[in-house]
C-alpha cells in the first residue's frame, strides 16, 4: 500500500445531528470520496462497541461517533450510553496495542449546534496524520472501496 | 382461444440488505437479567441469530423485526425502543416515497403483491392518481381460482392502428397493412429510466425480461450495443435527433420511437428508411393543450402516441396538471373527433404502483410505459448519487443480467397480477375494454363538485354555528 493513502473513517452520527440530511451526506461523500463512510443511526445509543470494532476489522482506520449534546437526547440517555461504550471500546483497542485515537466521539455543542459537515471536517482534520491501521493488512485495504462482496451478515 | 398468458415469478433475494422502516434501540446497561428475557419471546426469533452486515452497518434485528412491539412493551426496565430508521427516511423524494420504493422492492423480490393487513390506513384522497378510486363491486366476480385459473382474462393490447374495414385487391386477396398491429400480452412496456448506475449487464437483464414477458424495452438507440443484438425484436429504440443510430437492414426492430419536434415528419421519414417495417411511436411531452397536437398527429397518419409526463407524473409546463387528467382529456378529444380507434395511446411518467396501470387505462390510455420501477426493482434507492458521480450504494452496475431479469419479471408479474384482480373485481375480461371506462372509477374532484356545489360557495373564514 502506498503511504499517501488517506485514512478511512467510519463515521456514525445520530439522525438528530444538526443539518445531517441526505444532501449534506452526499456533499460529504463528494468531498471525501472513499475515505469517509457515513452511517446515520437512529440514536447514538444505538451504537454498540461491535459496530466500531467491526468497522476497524473490515475497512476503517478509525471509527467515530457524533452524539447530541448532553441532556438533548431524544431517548434521554442514548448519548451518555454511547459515550461510555466508546470509552470502553477505546480501552479495548488500547489494550491490544492500537492507537486509541482510532476510536472516538464528538459531542455536538448545546449552545451552537454545528452542522454535520463541520463536525466531519473536524474529525477528518484530526485524523489527517493517522498511520494506516495495522489491522488492515495490504491485502484487505481494497475493502474500503466497498468492492468486497459480502451477502450474509457475520455472526455476532 | 389463445393459450393463457402467465408470468412465472420466482423468489429472487436482494443482493444488499433492504433498508427497513424502523430500527431497534436496545440498551444493555441497567438490564435486570430476568430469568426469561422478553427478547426470548420474540415469535420471529429476531434476537436469536443476530448478524451485522459491515458493508452497510446493518443489524439483522432491524431487517427481521416485524414491528409487533412485544419486546418494547414487555421489558420491565423499558430498555428496548423502536425508532424511525434515518436511512429509510432518506430514500427517494416527495413522490417516490420510501413506502412506494419499499413496496416495489418487495414485489421484485417475491413477485407478490404486498398485503398490508385489514383496513386502509392512508389518507382518503390525494393528488394525481390518489384522487381516483376504482370500482371493484362486481357482484358476480369470478372466484380467485377463476381469475388465476379457469377464467380467461386477457391483458393483451394492440399497438398500432386497428383497420376500420378490410380491403381486397382485384384478385380478391386481402390487402395487408404495411405496418401490421403488434400484439403484446400485457399493457406494459419497459423504458430506460432517466438515471441509474447501469452497465451492459443491466440493459441485457432488462432486455431479457422484455423478451421473457413478450413486451418491449425502450431505450436510446445508441445504447443498443452488440450485447443486445439478440434482443432486437424486443427492443424499442428511441431515435434521437440527428443521424440515426440503428443500422440499416435490421429487420428485427419492430417498434421505434421518435421524439416530437417541429420537424417530426422528417425524423419519422428517416426512421422509416432505416426500418421500413417498424411501427413508429411519437413521444409527446404532456403539456397544456396537448390534445390538438395529438389530433393533428393522428390525422397525419401517426398511429402510436406516447404521452410523457415528468417523473412526478405531471405536465412539463403546469405542475397542477396530472398525467391522469392529461390522459383523460386526450382520450376524450380523440373520441370526439371519432379517431380514437385509429391509434394507440401510451402513457408514462410517475407510474409508481401497480394500480397506476389500471388507472391510466381507465382514464383512456391503451397501455403504459414504466421506467423507474424497473430500476427500483434492482434495489435502487432513488438517491441520485449516480447523477453526481458518486458510487451507487447498491452497486446496480455489478448485478448479473439473470438477476436483473428475474427481479423485473417478478415486479411486472406482481403488477399484472394486480391488474387481473382489479379487472376480475370489475367484471371485465379484456383490458382493451377497460380503456376509457371512467364509469369504473370515481374521481374525487367530480364527487366533490356534484355533492357540494349546490350548497353554494363557502366564504373564506366562514365558521359553522
Ligand atoms: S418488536 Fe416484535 S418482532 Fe420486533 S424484535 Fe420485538 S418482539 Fe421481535
Ligand atoms: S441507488 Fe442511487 S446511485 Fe444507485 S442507481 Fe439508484 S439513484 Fe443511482
Amino acid at each position: 500500500m502506498t503511504s499517501d493513502k488517506k485514512p478511512v473513517l467510519a463515521l456514525f452520527y445520530c439522525q438528530n445531528t444538526h443539518a445531517s440530511g441526505e444532501d449534506e451526506r452526499q456533499a460529504l461523500e463528494q468531498k471525501y470520496g472513499d475515505s469517509l463512510k457515513l452511517f446515520p443511526i437512529p440514536c447514538s445509543g444505538r451504537l454498540e462497541p461491535l459496530h466500531l470494532l467491526k468497522a476497524l476489522e473490515d475497512f476503517a482506520d478509525a471509527g467515530y461517533v457524533i452524539t447530541c449534546p448532553e441532556g438533548a437526547c431524544r431517548y434521554f440517555e442514548g448519548n451518555l450510553r454511547a459515550k461510555k461504550r466508546v470509552e470502553r471500546t477505546r480501552e479495548m483497542i488500547k489494550s491490544i496495542g492500537l492507537e486509541e485515537e482510532r476510536i472516538g466521539f464528538l459531542i455536538n455543542s448545546k449552545e451552537g449546534p454545528k452542522p454535520l459537515t463541520d463536525l466531519a471536517d473536524e474529525i477528518m482534520d484530526r485524523l489527517a496524520n493517522l498511520p494506516p491501521s495495522p489491522v488492515l493488512g495490504p491485502s484487505v485495504q481494497g475493502r474500503a472501496t466497498g468492492s468486497r462482496q459480502r451477502s450474509k451478515g457475520d455472526k455476532v | 382461444m389463445p393459450s393463457k398468458y402467465m408470468i412465472h415469478t420466482k423468489q429472487t433475494p436482494h443482493r444488499f440488505k433492504a433498508v427497513t422502516e424502523s430500527g431497534i434501540i436496545a440498551w444493555e446497561e441497567g438490564c435486570l437479567k430476568c430469568a426469561v428475557c422478553v427478547k426470548k419471546g420474540c415469535v420471529y426469533g429476531v434476537y436469536e441469530d443476530r448478524g451485522l452486515d459491515t458493508r452497510q452497518m446493518m443489524d439483522s434485528i432491524d431487517n427481521q423485526c416485524m414491528n409487533c412491539l412485544r419486546c418494547v412493551q414487555g421489558c420491565p426496565k423499558e430498555l428496548i425502543h423502536k425508532s424511525v430508521n434515518p436511512e429509510y427516511k432518506a430514500i427517494g423524494d416527495s413522490y417516490w416515497t420510501p413506502d412506494i420504493v419499499a413496496k416495489l422492492w418487495y414485489q421484485a423480490e417475491t413477485g407478490k403483491i404486498p398485503v398490508s393487513g385489514a383496513g386502509y390506513p392512508g389518507p382518503f384522497s390525494g393528488p394525481g392518481f390518489d384522487s381516483m378510486w376504482t370500482d371493484m363491486s362486481e357482484i358476480v366476480r369470478p372466484t380467485r381460482d377463476g381469475i388465476h385459473g379457469r377464467e380467461y382474462i386477457s391483458t393483451a393490447i394492440d399497438l398500432g392502428k386497428t383497420p376500420n374495414h378490410l380491403t381486397f385487391n382485384e384478385n380478391g386477396d386481402l390487402e395487408r397493412d404495411l405496418h401490421p398491429l403488434i400484439d403484446i400480452p400485457l399493457p406494459i412496456i419497459m423504458r430506460n429510466p432517466d438515471f441509474g448506475s447501469l452497465s451492459e449487464e443491466t440493459l441485457k437483464g432488462w432486455a431479457m425480461a422484455a423478451r421473457g414477458l413478450g413486451t418491449f424495452m425502450a431505450l436510446p438507440g445508441n445504447m443498443i450495443t452488440e450485447a443486445l443484438e439478440d434482443f432486437r425484436s424486443s427492443l424499442m429504440p428511441l431515435i434521437g435527433p440527428g443521424p440515426q443510430e440503428i443500422d440499416k437492414g435490421n429487420g428485427a426492430i419492430r417498434l421505434l420511437e421518435v421524439p416530437w419536434s417541429e420537424g417530426w415528419e422528417k425524423a419519422v421519414d428517416m426512421a422509416r428508411q432505416q426500418s421500413s417495417s417498424a411501427q413508429v411511436s411519437i413521444r409527446l411531452p404532456l403539456h397544456e393543450g396537448v390534445e390538438k397536437k395529438v389530433i393533428s398527429l393522428v390525422a397525419s397518419g401517426i398511429s402510436i402516441i406516447h404521452l410523457e409526463a415528468t417523473p412526478h407524473g405531471r405536465a412539463t409546463d403546469h405542475a397542477s396538471l396530472f398525467l391522469k387528467d392529461g390522459i383523460r382529456s386526450v382520450h376524450q378529444a380523440l373520441v370526439e373527433e371519432g379517431i380514437r380507434d385509429g391509434m394507440t395511446l401510451l402513457a408514462s411518467g410517475g407510474l409508481s404502483m401497480a394500480e397506476h396501470v389500471a388507472k391510466s387505462i381507465i382514464c383512456g390510455a391503451d397501455g403504459v410505459m414504466v421506467d423507474f420501477p424497473i430500476l427500483i426493482a434492482l434495489e435502487c434507492r432513488m438517491c441520485r448519487r449516480c447523477t453526481k458521480g458518486l458510487s451507487c450504494p447498491v452497486e446496480i452496475e455489478a448485478a448479473p443480467s439473470s438477476w436483473v431479469a428475474s427481479r423485473v419479471i417478478n415486479l411486472v408479474g406482481a403488477w399484472q397480477n394486480q391488474l387481473l384482480e382489479m379487472m376480475g373485481a370489475m367484471g371485465i375480461r379484456d383490458v382493451r375494454r377497460l380503456r376509457g371506462e371512467v364509469g369504473r372509477a370515481m374521481f374525487f374532484e367530480e364527487l366533490d363538485r356534484t355533492t357540494f356545489e349546490s350548497m353554494g360557495k363557502v366564504e373564506e373564514g366562514c365558521e359553522l354555528e
